[in-house]
């Protein structure tokens, strides 16, 4: 029986060459392997400011104020009466204001002797003092002007310290102002705006129609679609002047609003349209599904802005007496209410017309487009009382305080996701909107109550949406355990068994020859 | 004095924001599942789609996902159709349905973008979820499903985290007021079980460890048609809730659940919604699967008021064009003293990159990639050399 064979020895190149490879081959995945793993599969997250874009939500970064400039134009007065009066009317505007971000500061304007030309743009309102018989105030129709007449007496003595006049004057802004500040003031309440920035004095009720109102128009958007849609019960009308009727009792308005929106339009007509109700006389639970949503082509996706619509339904339904508001109930049969307005949606008219007419004419569409025009200025939140030119500048006002505060809060909401979600990636295009939508927001805060103001606004809003939906943020961010050992492991398992095997050998065997060479060496020491 | 009123102001605000109520209503319906045995699935979500429209929720308003076409597959014996009883006296499919994502479109990339509005510019609206946060959203899913993900397509799933991320950043975003979510499918309860955003009332039709089960079989078509959770859903909505002006509320559709008829255990979670269980269960089914608007009917009025406007805002505008002629004639009185200027030095414009980022860097890279390769060849042709 001879012993088992045992194999030739290994020449000492072979065994070095032999660690070389095993060598190589770690050097290779630790040093090339690990870091393209690592490389590739971290999640690219662009740094964000986020402490700044928390300070934004809260509304510690900017604090809302409305500056807006009064200016008084008094050419009857002397300088000095004049000055003295615009101080005491400044000191009575602050004693019964007790928001401090809606502030109003008195000018006085150079007495001009053209009196038509009165209105300067810089300044929101005009105050226009005219000596008179008895104090009134009338707002003027077609610009920011108020008129206010006064009898000779009332001008204030230089060393009188209060005045029936100034009072006066502050009681006519405060009231012509009051909803602008309220509107303004429940906003900032409903975006968690710290409350010592916030007014006192918002009673129920006004908090109550604000949140209606609000309730009702849309969400700012640059270009809205209007759709204007003739439905007939029957085979007739099959034709309308819609065109003409639009330019003539539309259009101003549209072009009014031109500065804040810009409107496209378009028409349709439907004829044998069912409508959701059939019954003949509607109330008001009528109302709401009286739309036939599943048959009439009512959303027509054009483009990506909203669509209002409008329609003129033709047929011989009317609403109930009882749905209509009380106060308005006790009219006459012959006053009945034709439309009612769907809140952030549009305008339904119920039109009923004898049998026979075939073609709707522009005087017969005067009803509906002239109720249309009111309802498109309520939907676009035009604040209500005032005269026309203040609503506007209002409007631009309160917009783009609702555009600064809703970016604000989509940075904030931004920064929290970021904060909450490890896992999701955020490209650097992400970044660059967070960072133009802080400049433009700084701007529009410096610059706030003026059409700069909104235009920064806006484009700070476009922006913090887009960065806020940037496309490729999504992906499924979550990975189980179980998850990622199962992709591993099929993978890795078959390379990594002969490579750590070899590794925990080739050790074994170098600790071996190590000790040998000890014992040797001892050996020789012996020796 | 002050202090209370602020207090008092602040408890109003408080109430104002819990009442607000919704002004539009939405349905995100999803169907998982592929292939003909799986009939059931789509004849779940086309009846919860055939209920929302009929209870006035406009198809703008829907979005309808279905991974497949039951109504065209060639083994359905009555073609065109798609029948969730058999009875068959409803067709599902019918003439007037709106499918938004169709096939390999649904995908869970597709339902987190949908959720989260992160989509493209080439997304048509019909195809979005464009709600704000006065939107009430109803968001019922089905298909096969197991402990916290429902698959999709026999090729990805969703977890119920990832569920749950989506929703919250929904609720970051202010993109919805309150959310009923319903899920059919096996193990349903266990997908709700993560979600953490407030204002969500949940229900699915089975506990960890149970199947959710088909109704009944229709010999003809030759598969289940429908489950059981849908079905006494559906039995519930079509029997008490016949129109948008029902009163019924949510507790009284969770109350109809029992194990007897549906042969599980379905789960309810209400500790998301601010004012917990009771608040919840006292909700209207038509906030959810309805459509209500809080009409404002006109007042009667006379049209002097209108038309005074009317003519205010046409001498305003014919103001305001006014004012803009000037400023355009003095610009372009100063521009064109200017452009005198200017003609002297005109310049040509050379051709430019659309994009200009990392143009060099590119430059370089390709010159590399040419260099080495012709020193490989130039290196191999070398060694090659002395051999021959």
């Amino acid at each position: 029986m001879t012993p088992r064979k045992q194999p030739p020895p290994e020449s000492p190149s072979d065994i070095r060459r032999r660690t070389h490879v095993i060598l190589s081959f770690w050097l290779i995945i630790l040093f090339l392997g690990l870091p393209i793993w690592w490389w590739t599969t971290t999640i690219y997250r662009a740094r964000l400011p986020l402490q700044e874009m928390l300070e934004w939500a809260d509304g510690k970064a900017c604090r809302p104020v409305f500056p807006l400039r009064i200016s008084i134009q008094a050419n009857s007065l002397q300088e000095q009466e004049a000055q003295n009066l615009l101080r005491l009317t400044q000191h009575a505007l602050d004693d019964l204001n007790d928001f401090s971000g809606h502030h109003l500061r008195l000018q006085l304007s150079p007495p001009s002797s053209d009196a038509k030309q009165t209105h300067d743009s810089g300044s929101a309102l005009t105050i226009r003092l005219i000596p008179g018989e008895t104090t009134t105030a009338t707002l003027d129709p077609l610009e920011p002007v108020l008129d206010i007449t006064y009898p000779p007496n009332a001008i204030p003595l230089p060393t009188s310290s209060s005045s029936t006049l100034a009072t006066y004057v502050a009681a006519q802004l405060r009231s012509t102002f009051a909803e602008e500040q309220a509107t303004i003031s429940y906003l900032l309440s409903t975006n968690a705006i710290p409350s010592e920035h916030r007014p006192q004095g918002l009673s129920p009720e006004a908090a109550e129609s604000l949140s209606k109102r609000t309730t009702r128009s849309l969400k700012y958007a640059p270009t809205y679609h209007l759709t204007f849609s003739l439905f007939t019960s029957g085979p007739l009308p099959s034709s309308w002047d819609i065109e003409a009727a639009i330019d003539e009792y539309m259009k101003p308005v549209l072009d009014v609003l031109s500065p804040i929106h810009n409107f496209t339009i378009d028409t349709q007509v439907q004829l044998y349209a069912t409508p959701g109700v059939q019954n003949q006389v509607l109330n008001k639970e009528d109302l709401s599904s009286f739309i036939n949503a599943a048959e009439w082509p009512l959303s027509p996706s054009i483009g990506g802005a909203p669509t209002i619509n409008f329609i003129v339904f033709v047929g011989n339904q009317t609403i109930a007496a009882a749905s209509q508001s009380p106060e308005d109930a006790s009219g006459s049969e012959s006053s009945a209410a034709h439309s009612w307005l769907i809140p952030q949606w549009g305008t339904v008219y119920l039109l009923s017309l004898p049998l026979d007419v075939t073609h709707l004419s522009v005087a017969s569409l005067k009803q509906p487009l002239l109720t249309f025009t009111s309802h498109l200025l309520s939907l676009t939140g035009t604040p209500q009382s005032g005269s026309l030119p203040l609503r506007l500048s209002t409007l631009a006002r309160i917009r783009s305080a609702d555009l600064l505060l809703r970016a604000s809060s989509t940075l904030g909401s931004l920064a929290r996701l970021a904060l909450a979600l490890p896992s999701i990636s955020i490209p650097r295009s992400v970044a660059d909107g967070v960072a133009k939508t802080m400049a433009h927001l700084r701007l529009a805060c410096e610059t706030l109550g003026g059409a700069e103001g909104l235009a920064h606004a806006r484009i700070a809003e476009a922006e913090a949406e887009r960065a806020f939906f940037e496309k490729s943020m999504v992906g499924q961010l979550y990975f189980p355990d179980e998850h990622k050992i199962a992709v591993y492991l099929p993978l890795l398992g078959p390379v990594a068994v002969p490579l750590v095997l070899g590794l925990i050998n080739e050790l074994k065997a170098w600790s071996k020859r190590r000790r040998e060479m000890a014992k040797r060496g001892e050996e020789k020491k012996r020796e | 004095m002050k202090l209370t009123g602020l207090l008092a102001l602040s408890a109003l605000l408080g109430a104002a924001l819990v009442n607000a109520k919704h002004t539009s209503n939405w349905a995100v319906l999803v169907c998982t599942s592929r292939f003909w045995f799986n009939y059931r699935h789509l004849a779940n979500v086309l009846s919860i789609y055939r209920t929302v429209k009929r209870l006035g929720i406009p198809d703008s308003q829907i979005i309808l996902m279905l991974p497949d076409d039951m109504a065209c597959n060639p083994r359905n014996a009555f073609p065109g159709t798609v029948y969730s009883n058999a009875d068959r006296a409803v067709d599902l499919y019918g003439d007037n349905i709106e499918v938004d994502y169709r096939g390999y479109e649904v995908t869970v990339e597709n339902f987190i973008r949908l959720l989260t509005d992160r989509v493209g510019d080439e997304m048509p609206r019909s195809k979005r979820l464009l709600t704000d946060d006065r939107s009430n959203i109803l968001v019922y899913m089905t298909g096969h499903g197991g402990n916290e993900f429902l698959k999709f397509q026999d090729a990805e799933e969703i977890g119920a985290f990832d569920l749950a991320d989506a929703f919250e950043q929904m609720w970051e975003k202010k993109r919805y007021h309150e959310i009923l979510f319903m899920i059919d499918t096996c193990q349903a309860n266990t997908m709700y079980s993560k979600l953490y955003s407030p204002n969500i009332i949940a229900t699915g039709s089975s506990e960890l460890d149970q199947s959710s089960y088909s109704h009944h079989a229709d010999s003809d078509i030759g598969v289940a048609v429908i489950d059981r959770y849908t079905y006494y859903n559906l039995e519930f909505l079509e029997t008490e809730v016949r129109d948008t002006s029902s009163k019924r509320t949510v507790g009284d559709l969770f109350d109809s659940y029992t194990y007897e008829k549906i042969h599980s255990n379905a789960g309810v979670r209400y500790d998301l919604f601010r004012g917990g269980a009771e608040a919840a269960r006292s909700r209207l089914l038509t906030d959810f699967f309805g459509n209500v608007q809080d009409v404002e009917v006109d007042l009667s009025k006379n049209t002097t008021l209108e038309e005074d406007l009317l003519s205010l805002s046409k001498t305003i505008a014919a103001l305001h064009r006014k004012a803009a002629e000037q400023e355009a004639t003095m610009k372009n009185n100063a521009t064109s003293e200017r452009r005198a200027q200017i003609t002297g030095q005109k310049k040509t414009q050379f051709a430019k990159p659309l994009t200009d980022d990392n143009w060099w860097t590119k430059k370089i890279l390709g010159a590399t990639a040419v260099a080495g390769c012709a020193f490989l060849w130039g290196l191999s042709s070398f060694l090659e050399g002395p051999g021959r």
